[in-house]
């Protein structure tokens, strides 16, 4: 661009006599030299010296005339302000950029905001203020900002020793500040910047983690928890329901066997039943609903198809009833179920041992005539139907988790989430800890 | 569009817009008025002082539906600083100000005191001083007075609704809503002037054919 305007205007200090460079000409009011510290009045063609210093300047954590881009926009640093309340201190860098205006770049403890004036003005009070749809929690009030040292070019008269009243708003990540003088009321905000951030802009080394926290600073456990507790939620969830599915089971082979009337030892072969996971839990659950008065040995025999490794288990169902003088009594369960704890991937069969027995009451002799259930004692279970009875076998898988399983998952699950958020109730409680108002920032969002 | 030679200087000078009698040579900085009678020198501009604003006599943008161009501008300054106000000829001749200072812009048009019907600003009008922190209400709005104050016109450049030479001194007061909206009173005698307008921002004009200053990124906007 041959025919670009030029960017700055040098004028020389009144006082040292030092280079001085005018990056805001039109726009600037007063400059503090950077050599000498001087006030000078520049808002006229004829630059004035109104306070006069001899003093070594200030060295900056940023020099005047850096640039660096926030936002996707680049800035210039042209003045440095130096401020404190009751003891506070803190500084303040005026940015500007010619098209884009100026902005603030704050430093407190070592965190750093951007900050910049507003033309519309917040609405509410002490109960909270409100600004383009965002809510602020007030923080502090009724301080006194006075600028401690001051360097390089400003938009108004400054000086040493200038005084503001400040009431300051925020909310995570912003603060909303009012500064009244006694000849107007402006409104600033200003957006906390990751020590990333503002490393990569103007190349300072941020500390990121100022302590106490900045009033405005977000918890950095934040974004982790927001996301944490929905994935805690959702695992939890998806726990519960496997949890409930996998006790019901999923049935890999189901069927009957018929069982002798003359109680000898059966054996049946079934199959195949597939088991797909690395481990898994079977169980075996029959059911012999003749069954009484009597008992069903069944042992089961597992075979891996493959390499004939088995596994065995076993489990009687019994059922006996009668009459006493308390009346009708039974005991004993039709069914029965046997588990295997850890079964691995492969094609099985089940091998099914099982006899039919009758029990005979020793204490009631066939030939007791005068026994009550007398003719009960010649009732064989085994024979009762037209059909043979049958035992109903049903091959459950039953997932891998237990009880034990389950609570360690859930462990795992809030255990990171409990830890978080102990530190971010910390982190918050000691960013509250210096407002004016308790309670105050509280997050409602 | 009409074109002259400049009385002064003999350069040709141009009016772009019919119902603006002021024009500043820009060769020979004379201030120059259109009459019936032809076209006289009012005065002597001074030189513009150096600045970076980012607006120049051509920048174009659009504000509220409709599209602009700066023809024109008057720097003014008080006590404590200075700003330029651009004037910029609207589409179907309307013109607005757009106003500069302290980095930020602001896009006001005049209206008639009559039409506003305030009290407050009848009065400040009719000579009383502007009290900063009084209230105005102007179309339901109430707008506070944020400043009031003596200003000079240190200097101007192209097409202008009146003839300002350096020197020339008003009496200006600001007001402000929360909402954005801006306001100014300019009073000069008997005579007083509102503008009303509100804050804007480059990039809500669409600016373009801004000026380029060295070392900097020329926004792309429109």
């Amino acid at each position: 661009m041959a025919d670009a305007a030029p960017a700055a205007r040098a004028l020389s200090c009144p006082n040292c006599g030092g280079t001085i460079t005018l990056r805001a000409a039109g726009h600037s009011v007063t400059v503090a030299c950077e050599y000498c510290a001087s006030i000078l009045d520049v808002s006229q063609p004829e630059v004035r010296l109104v306070t006069r210093y001899n003093e070594k300047a200030s060295r900056l954590a940023i020099p005047l005339g850096t640039r660096g881009t926030l936002d996707g926009t680049e800035w210039e640093t042209v003045g440095w302000m130096a401020r404190e309340d009751s003891g506070y201190p803190w500084q303040e860098f005026l940015l500007f950029n010619p098209y884009h205006g100026y902005r603030w770049l704050i430093e407190q403890r070592g965190g750093w905001s951007l900050g910049e004036q507003l033309n519309v003005t917040p609405t509410g009070g002490w109960g909270g203020v409100t600004v383009d749809g965002e809510r602020y929690q007030p923080f502090f009030a009724e301080g006194r900002a006075v600028v401690t040292d001051v360097v390089g070019e400003f938009y108004w008269r400054v000086k040493r020793g200038d005084s503001v009243r400040t009431d300051d708003w925020v909310r995570p990540g912003e603060m909303l500040s009012r500064e009244v003088d006694d000849r107007e009321v402006s409104w600033s905000r200003s957006r906390y910047l990751p020590a990333a951030e503002i490393a990569a802009a103007f190349g300072v080394s941020a500390q990121g983690k100022p302590w106490p926290p900045l009033p405005h600073q977000p918890s950095p456990v934040r974004p982790f928890l927001k996301g944490a507790i929905v994935i805690a939620l959702l695992a939890l969830a998806a726990l519960i329901v496997g949890a409930v599915l996998t006790t019901g089971g999923r049935t890999l082979w189901q069927g009957s066997v018929d069982i002798a009337a003359d109680g000898r030892d059966q054996e049946v072969t079934v199959g195949p039943i597939e088991l797909t996971r690395p481990y898994q839990r079977v169980r075996v659950v029959a059911e012999v609903p003749a069954l009484s008065n009597g008992w069903v040995d069944l042992d089961y025999t597992l075979v891996d198809r493959k390499n004939q490794r088995s596994f065995t288990a076993s489990k009687a169902a019994e059922r006996y009833s009668g009459r006493d003088s308390d009346g009708d009594w039974s005991e004993g369960d039709r069914g029965a179920t046997a588990d295997f704890a850890a079964l691995p991937s492969g094609t099985y069969d089940l091998v099914v041992d099982y006899k039919g027995n009758n029990w005979v009451d020793p204490s009631k002799s066939g030939s007791n005539f005068w026994t009550f259930g007398a003719e009960e004692q010649t009732s064989d279970w085994r024979r009762g139907g037209i059909n043979a009875p049958q035992a109903n076998l049903r091959v459950v898988s039953r997932g891998g988790a237990g009880f034990g399983i389950f609570f360690l998952m859930l462990l795992l699950i809030l255990l990171p989430l409990g830890v978080a958020l102990i530190f971010h109730a910390q982190f918050e409680s000691a960013r509250r800890g210096e407002s004016d108002f308790t309670g105050a920032g509280d997050e409602d969002d | 569009m009409l074109t002259l030679d400049c009385p002064n200087c003999g350069a040709p000078v141009t009016f772009r817009s019919a119902s603006l009698p002021n024009r500043v040579c820009d060769h020979c900085r004379s201030m120059l008025v259109r009459s019936d009678a032809g076209v006289g020198v009012a005065g002597q501009e001074a030189a513009l002082p150096f600045d970076v604003s980012p607006i120049q006599i051509g920048t174009r943008g659009r504000f509220a539906g409709a599209s602009f161009e700066v023809i024109g501008r008057v720097r003014w300054s008080w006590t404590d600083g200075s700003w330029n106000e651009w004037l910029c000829l609207f589409e179907g001749g309307r013109h607005g100000w757009l106003g500069e200072a302290m980095g930020d812009f602001m896009m006001t048009f005049e209206r008639p005191l009559a039409e506003i019907g305030s009290a407050e600003l009848d009065r400040i009008a009719r000579g009383a001083p502007a009290i900063p922190g009084r209230k105005a209400e102007i179309d339901d709005e109430e707008l506070t007075i944020a400043d009031a104050r003596e200003v000079s016109c240190i200097a101007a450049e192209g097409e202008l609704p009146f003839t300002a030479l350096p020197g020339w001194t008003i009496y200006s007061v600001d007001l402000k809503a929360g909402s954005g909206r801006a306001a100014s009173l300019q009073r000069e005698g008997n005579e007083a002037w509102f503008y009303d307008g509100r804050y804007v921002t480059l990039a809500d004009l669409g600016a373009t054919n801004l000026r380029a200053i060295e070392g900097w990124t020329v926004p792309r906007y429109g």
